[in-house]
């Protein structure tokens, strides 16, 4: 009995220490990492697997496509970037992206945005898609002192915390929803070419229809304070869960009141769902207006085809825009080349944010972080060097938001012939509004 | 009033489709007393066959149902021999993580394949066609999901009370050894069982293609739909499969339009919670 | 008696050498993990290891000693996180005042629940604690004063802060982790040599018996899934310190149930190492194929490697992998 026992002792301990050995092994490993200088690194957190993988894979490419153009030569391309070889502030360095996938999962995306800071030794953050990935991840980068810049994530929330190292580029869920009111306005105002003026009568009741994880519920009570604030009235508000099995209940709901107004927040699987179903309902309103993502996809386009015409969509951009803006239309080529679909809202929203990043990096002439948060606050890159149409880049401290960039703006776009046509603001307009809503042919 | 009808007839023709689903459940638990949680799995795998078959012969959705119910069948079947079989020796735990472990097999096996995508279809008889019959509008995708799954109901409830492998089968899950003293084959009956549980599911799935998306994780939520509609029918009742998927269809219908949608999943969770703890055998259980 | 107590918690003395040895080098590696390794993944993953440690010794409890397919684990989890989350961000109440809270909360809610459902034997428990945790999260989506689908985040305070546990470098994180880890193996070295561990098993392993011997095995039952709420509890309180931001997708997330019962299975349920060795597999496996892999834009592969793991040893060894190395041992 006593050998047996040492015997096994033996055994037993080998596999304990096998497994040590082995996990040892793994975690140095992996924690090791091969220094080149001349090099910058920059972590790029997206969903690059999981439910919305497809808007994750799109944002990797215009990442990967913009530091393409900042590390080698195009001098074709209408930018100065295009001539940078590298950052010149920082004497040519490359830029080199590191990306993880955080697969939608808060968690995972703080952990892996440690190991991107403290392993990967990255000068800075850009990510993460989802808001409630981008609010961990920004608490990490927060904690160690390592710049971040977000290029879509339209919580209201993430820039009013106070945060000092989280700086975010695209416009907010506030702005996007002002906006459309603002719009409405015009319209009543008869100043919308394409209509004359449309009795606010016609507009005044509104349907909402949002999904239920954080982004929905936020554009949500955006909506409902905005309607109030302008003299509108909500007549039907329908929350669904999000990949829901059946959306019939939902529709019906919605569309009782008969409301004239219907606003959508709604990721793809849902935008598609909730299409199909109001195509089989015959959904009639004078305006159908929606928050990007799902309803403002490719996907979402090459499914209904010409059914969609003269839905509204808030967005940073649209094909439209090449008419004035000659060096979206160069880089879209490109981009179309390599990733296979057309820069929408997302990606060309990601572009610039990597943009962004070069420009402050150039700016501030070094790695320090403390440099790097310097120069974020203080950088002004004008709008005519960004592929988006926005004044430009800015971030400011104002109403209570940080590092929030102030310069930026919306668009309002109608499908018209399959394509989305600018309609606001009125003076990039590059089609007559469609209105009333036709429905869904 | 028209509200309360038009949500009633919709409801009825989701409810039916509920109920095409949680039949393969119904039936393998009744024959071998096993949960399948691999089963959503198993209409996503249905969803996609009835998919590519569609696009990539170009032939009408409805066409794709004997191809994905045949895919369905060999996928029970093969599930059964390679896997269950052996489950069924050991404790209910393994049991249980057994086919979870299914699960997560078959639906990252898809997402490894088919990418994280939402795929749906866009032509054909029934689809994104709907008409008007006084206030209640009749959607064809629905509608004819709910005729197919009638008749996919009356096929099987001949098949298990008219014919001699329905008897064989009910015999064998009554008793598995009293069944092989009488010449039973109780292992291929088994086998069969899966088989059958997984055709019913893969019909479900390409009838589903009329008028919903696919994409590999899609499998859970309409798992625990049908879940919810076995509990309340009974564990291994095919009639009360049959009703649960018309009251799990009202409840999520009506439920919907007049509570509120964002609790509709919460009001099938609970039904099922409290069917499960008040009457553990459902309506119909054995 | 307590001095019993703590004499059976604190003696190794009945495991074999080998058993203890081992534990002597996990307690080693523990300590002297963050001073070794100095990667900032590795110490994430560490942790997360460590986390899920708790609530796999947890789950054994009832999943693996009691026989009792537990699907709900993440609505124990969430419901603390909930508490200490709520009572931090809105009453401004320490982690210290807040987490017992939170573990009570937890507890009662495992009582309550336990109490009506440990009628139910089999299969019907296992389904009926999953319809529960999947009530519970359509409610906490929907509701609003617990943030709904927004989930809650907690301020940032200056660190190192030990009221509220806001620090800056994981190794904190890593020691309190590993000191809960520790006092839920002791608890668990204790109970499997107290009354209510042999009632347990004695019930697991023919119930109708365990009845005739006079043992209460609802009573006894509901016992047991109440402790593994405590632990679910403490798993959760820390969790929200750890990430700073909850939701109902992340903490009470059917998904996380499943991977607790999983992880315990691949070990060993119903043994003393188990959970910890199927956290030593799995998380690792997860986090860091997972990154490596998507990384690359692979997909699904970790999970694919991980389920055919499920499915092999549920098929063929359902004591996980501590019942191969005991098979291995009994051979020699």
């Amino acid at each position: 009995m006593g050998t047996k026992r040492k015997i096994t002792g033996r055994y037993f301990l080998k596999v304990i220490v096998g497994l040590l050995v082995v996990g040892v092994a793994l975690s140095m490993g992996f924690g090791m990492t091969i220094a080149q200088p001349p090099e910058v690194k920059i972590g790029v957190i997206y969903p690059l697997s999981g439910p919305v993988a497809h808007a994750g894979k799109m944002s990797k490419d215009a990442v990967a496509l913009c530091v393409d153009y900042i590390n080698n030569k195009y001098p074709d391309l209408p930018i100065p970037i295009g001539n940078w070889e590298g950052i010149p502030g920082l004497n040519g360095a490359k830029i080199k992206l590191i990306f993880a996938d955080h697969r939608g999962e808060p968690d995972r995306g703080a952990d892996l945005a440690k190991k991107l800071i403290l392993d990967d030794k990255v000068v800075g953050i850009c990510g993460c898609y989802h808001s409630s990935v981008t609010k961990t991840v920004s608490t990490v980068c927060e904690k160690y002192k390592i710049p971040m810049i977000n290029p879509e994530s339209t919580s209201p929330v993430l820039t009013k915390r106070g945060y000092k190292w989280f700086f975010r580029a695209t416009p907010h869920d506030r702005i996007f929803v002002r906006d459309f009111f603002e719009f409405l306005e015009l319209l009543t105002q008869g100043k919308v070419s394409g209509v004359k003026a449309v009795p606010k009568e016609e507009i005044d009741e509104i349907g909402v229809c949002t999904e239920n994880t954080e982004w929905g519920a936020g554009t949500r009570n955006v909506i409902k304070e905005f309607a109030k604030k302008y003299g509108y009235k909500i007549v039907s508000d329908v929350i669904y869960a999000h990949e829901s099995p059946d959306l019939t209940a939902e529709v019906r709901r919605l569309l009782a009141p008969k409301p004239e107004t219907l606003m959508f927040a709604s990721y793809i699987s849902d935008a598609i769902l909730l299409t199909k179903t109001m195509k089989e309902f015959k959904a009639k309103a004078n305006i159908f207006w929606s928050q990007d993502v799902g309803f403002y996809q490719p996907k979402y386009m090459e499914t209904f085809g010409p059914a969609i015409n003269g839905i509204l969509n808030r967005t940073v951009f649209s094909k439209k825009l090449f008419a004035v803006k000659p060096v979206a239309k160069y880089i879209n080529v490109e981009f179309k080349k390599r990733s296979g679909v057309d820069f929408m809202g997302t990606s060309a929203r990601a572009f610039t944010g990597m943009q962004a990043w070069a420009y402050v990096l150039n700016k501030a002439g070094s790695t320090d972080p403390e440099a790097i948060r310097k120069a974020a606050e203080t950088i002004e890159i004008p709008g005519k060097e960004l592929i988006v149409p926005w004044k430009g880049i800015k971030f400011e401290n104002v109403g209570g938001e940080t590092n929030q960039n102030t310069w930026s703006s919306g668009l309002i776009v109608q499908y018209q012939a399959q394509q989305p046509e600018i309609i606001y603001p009125l003076d990039v307009a590059t089609a007559k509004f469609i209105y009333p809503w036709p429905g869904l042919k | 009033m028209e509200m309360l009808l038009s949500t009633t007839i919709s409801a009825l023709q989701m409810g039916l489709l509920f109920a095409l689903v949680a039949l393969g459940l119904a039936i393998i638990f009744g024959v071998m007393n096993i949960v399948n949680f691999a089963h959503g799995e198993f209409l996503m795998i249905g969803m996609y066959t009835a998919f590519l078959t569609a696009t990539v012969l170009s032939v009408e959705p409805l066409l794709t149902l004997p191809i994905a119910a045949m895919v369905g069948f060999l996928l029970g079947i093969a599930s059964y021999y390679m896997l269950i079989r052996y489950l069924l020796k050991g404790p209910m735990i393994a049991q249980l993580l057994g086919t979870f472990g299914l699960m997560i097999f078959l639906r990252y096996l898809a997402m490894c394949i088919f990418g994280p995508d939402y795929k749906t279809l866009e032509h054909g008889w029934l689809i994104g066609k709907s008409i008007k019959w006084g206030p209640v509008l009749l959607s064809y995708p629905r509608l004819g999901t709910a005729v197919l799954s009638l008749m996919a109901f009356g096929i099987i409830y001949w098949l298990m009370d008219y014919t001699r492998f329905g008897k064989a089968l009910k015999a064998t899950a009554l008793d598995v050894e009293a069944a092989s003293y009488m010449g039973i084959d109780t292992e291929n009956m088994r086998g069969l069982a899966w088989g059958l549980g997984g055709a019913t599911v893969g019909i479900a799935g390409a009838l589903l293609m009329n008028f919903y998306y696919v994409f590999p994780t899609i499998g859970m939520l309409f798992c625990m739909i049908a879940f919810a509609t076995v509990a309340l029918g009974g564990f291994g009742s095919i009639k009360g499969a049959f009703l649960a998927g018309l009251i799990m269809g009202l409840i999520i219908d009506l439920g919907g339009t007049y509570v509120g949608p964002q609790y509709k999943l919460a009001l099938v969770y609970l039904t099922f919670f409290l069917v499960v703890a008040i009457r553990p055998k459902g309506l119909f259980g054995w | 008696m307590q001095i019993r107590t703590l004499k059976d918690a604190l003696s190794f003395g009945d495991l074999p050498a080998s058993e203890r040895i081992g534990f002597i080098l996990f307690i080693i590696f523990c300590l002297i993990f963050p001073w070794i390794i100095k990667g900032g993944f590795a110490q994430a993953v560490m942790v997360q290891f460590l986390v899920f440690c708790l609530y796999g010794l947890g789950w054994n409890l009832i999943g693996g000693y009691g026989g009792q397919v537990a699907l709900g684990q993440a609505k124990n989890v969430g419901m603390s996180a909930y508490t200490v989350a709520l009572l931090m961000v809105r009453w401004d109440i320490s982690f210290w005042a807040s987490t017992p809270l939170g573990v009570i909360e937890a507890t009662i809610e495992s009582f309550i629940l336990g109490y009506f459902l440990f009628r139910l034997r089999g299969h019907y428990f296992a389904i009926a604690t999953i319809a529960v945790s999947l009530v519970w999260q359509q409610l906490f989506i929907n509701w609003n004063f617990v943030g709904g689908a927004r989930g809650i985040e907690l301020p940032l305070r200056e660190p190192p802060n030990f009221i509220y546990m806001r620090f800056d470098s994981d190794i904190y994180y890593h020691y309190f982790a590993f000191l809960l880890v520790m006092l839920a193996i002791l608890y668990m070295n204790w109970f499997r040599k107290s009354k209510l561990g042999y009632q347990l098993r004695a019930i697991t392993s023919n119930e109708d018996v365990a009845e005739s011997l006079g043992i209460n095995a609802h009573w006894v039952k509901v016992k047991a899934y109440c402790i593994t709420g405590v632990f679910a509890g403490m798993g959760g309180a820390f969790y929200t310190v750890y990430y700073g931001y909850i939701d109902p997708f992340s903490v009470m997330h059917l998904e996380l149930s499943i991977m607790i019962a999983l992880m315990t299975m691949i070990g060993g349920a119903g043994s003393m190492w188990g959970p910890i060795i199927g956290a030593m597999i799995l998380i690792p496996l997860d986090r860091y194929l997972g990154a490596w892999l998507g990384g690359r834009g692979i997909i699904g592969v970790d999970f694919m490697i991980y389920a055919m793991m499920v499915m092999i040893i549920s098929a063929y060894e359902p004591r996980g992998i501590w019942g191969i190395i005991e098979k291995a041992r009994r051979k020699r």
